[in-house]
């Protein structure tokens, strides 16, 4: 675990046609930490990590893996360099197993015994997955699903993890059990997490970074505690 | 049913059914073959590739000739299904492509277009003139304790070499990682891409192999139905069908469709009149699309969950 910078974002834009999405976005998430991306619905947040990623194409600023610019690669190429992104709704591909999902995850890197490797390691750490191996995706619960979604972005051995939305729709036990395990995740992997949240309070309460967005701009950030306490931002966007 | 053709005696009856059978899955083969092509599209594309037809004419007339000039069946064969791959590919990474991410009926429109394009393009290259295409075997029915069928060793091939290819694509996608990726690819291309896969690729690849399903139907069936610009146009649509039948979606469903059609069509065509077969097709179709509309091996309920 290191303080190295592995995910730096500068003055980022972005946008659809005419409407703006982003405009200039900064921050940096430190490996083996995790900033937690907060705000209301359409403040950017999913688009945020959509230009990270490479699913949007950015109109101005500059995002650095590990100090390399990464703009303007394809997805399939920023995979490659360390990035996963499980996106908002979980992504989990229904009508394949859920080995299938998780295999999925570790094929870029072309060596089987890597992949399974990963493999073993993932129905370690997420023992409820080795029983369904077999079953459909579908068959899944919400809450599987989620940790199938992480378990499959892990598969790559990626060295930043965005995840959009991770708690949404899931019962408050689960959710808080999921962020507990986010926490872990970076804190024992030295995973660098870019977490974006509805729920403001059960993100920041694991975060050790938090930054607040609001129409594409960032309005605040800084230590979650201190962000967590200040009242007029807490009623204005946080919504707790 | 006229007075000439009705079977006298049992042994007849039972030889007319059962080389009305035979035919109907030789003649199922083929279409099960094209409804292949179209299936692996609609799964990877959603796209209707009418220029699946048009396709495969070509890569026939350039196994003809080949045959011509070398004198090999079996070399016309393989560049047949080469050719077919590399159309394909060229197909989707030059007119597809460029029309992706746009509404679907853009995509549907290029491939009618280049339907047209095929067919007027062999007719300035290699004439109008229906052309007799050989078939790899014998097309002399087997004798069977002195009865001869209909079924020949041409028509053998064709089935086995249509099930064989189905049964490679099966395995290919069920058991290998390329399979897998593939699937992935076609069912959630975003999120592929979002694990790593190179989605692009894929596509390109999805479109070269369904081609080449669809150029073994082109060599398969050519000596039956003779060679010409717009000759395969009927078992671009029986074809259709039969991907229709079977669910578009599934390449199972494609092959069941495929041979159930032939079936179907052959005893109308035995039993009845080869000029109610064009009919009996669409009989089918609405009757399959009444009773389970998304077809028959449809997946599209178990994805709405």
């Amino acid at each position: 675990m290191t303080d190295a910078v592995a995910l730096h974002v500068e003055n980022l834009a972005a946008g659809y046609g005419p409407v703006r999405c982003l405009d200039g976005v900064t921050l940096s998430v430190a490996s083996g930490t995790v900033t937690a991306v907060l705000g209301a619905n359409g403040a950017g947040k999913t688009s945020l990590l959509r230009t990270i990623s490479g699913l949007l194409k950015p109109r101005g600023g500059r995002v650095q893996l590990h100090g390399h610019d990464i703009v303007g690669l394809p997805v399939e190429g920023i995979v490659r360099r360390g990035m996963a992104h499980v996106p908002e709704g979980r992504g989990v591909i229904a009508e394949l197993t859920v080995e299938e999902n998780l295999r999925l995850g570790a094929l870029w890197r072309g060596d089987r015994e890597e992949a399974a490797a990963s493999l073993s390691d993932a129905y370690a750490r997420f023992e409820p997955l080795r029983e369904r191996a077999h079953q459909p995706a579908a068959t899944l619960s919400g809450g599987e699903r989620q940790m199938l979604s992480i378990a499959r972005a892990l598969m790559g051995r990626p060295s930043v993890l965005l995840l959009d939305e991770p708690s949404l729709g899931l019962a408050p036990l689960v959710a808080s059990r999921l962020m507990a395990l986010v926490r872990d995740l970076a804190a024992t992997t030295g995973l660098a997490v870019l977490l974006v949240e509805q729920n403001a309070r059960s993100a920041l309460a694991i975060a050790d970074f938090g930054v607040v967005l609001s129409l594409g701009r960032t309005v605040a950030s800084g230590d979650p505690a201190r962000l967590a306490a200040d009242d007029s931002l807490r009623h204005a966007y946080l919504g707790f | 049913m006229t007075a000439s053709d009705t079977p006298t005696s049992g042994s007849e009856v039972v030889t007319e059914f059962v080389n009305l059978t035979l035919g109907g899955i030789s003649s199922g083969a083929v279409y099960a073959s094209v409804a292949l092509a179209l299936v692996l599209i609609w799964r990877a594309t959603r796209i209707v590739n009418f220029a699946q037809g048009g396709m495969l004419m070509f890569t026939t007339f350039i196994a003809y000739e080949v045959i011509q000039h070398t004198g090999s069946y079996w070399f016309g064969f393989v560049v047949a299904l080469a050719s077919g791959f590399v159309l394909g590919a060229l197909v989707e990474r030059m007119l597809i492509r460029p029309v992706e991410g746009g509404p679907p009926l853009n995509a549907v429109i290029v491939t009618l277009g280049l339907l047209i394009f095929l067919e007027a393009l062999a007719g300035m290259l290699f004439g109008g003139q229906l052309k007799s295409f050989p078939p790899a075997f014998s097309i002399r029915g087997f004798d069977v304790g002195g009865t001869r069928y209909a079924f020949a060793p041409s028509d053998t091939f064709t089935v086995l070499s249509v099930f064989g290819v189905a049964l490679a694509l099966g395995l290919v996608f069920r058991y290998t990682s390329l399979g897998l990726k593939m699937r992935a690819s076609a069912f959630a291309p975003e999120v592929a891409r979002l694990l790593g896969v190179r989605v692009g690729r894929l596509l390109t690849l999805g479109w070269a192999l369904a081609a080449v399903a669809g150029s073994l139907a082109g060599v398969l069936v050519a000596p039956s139905v003779f060679l010409g610009p717009d000759q395969f146009d009927g078992v671009l649509i029986y074809g259709f069908v039969a991907a229709v039948i079977g669910g578009l979606d599934s390449p199972l469903g494609a092959v069941v469709g495929g041979i159930g059609l032939g079936l179907v069509l052959s005893y109308v065509s035995g039993y009845d009149s080869s000029s109610s077969v064009t009919l009996a097709a669409l009989i089918v179709l609405m009757a399959v699309l009444m009773i389970r509309p998304g077809g028959i091996f449809s997946t599209t309920s178990v994805r709405r969950v």
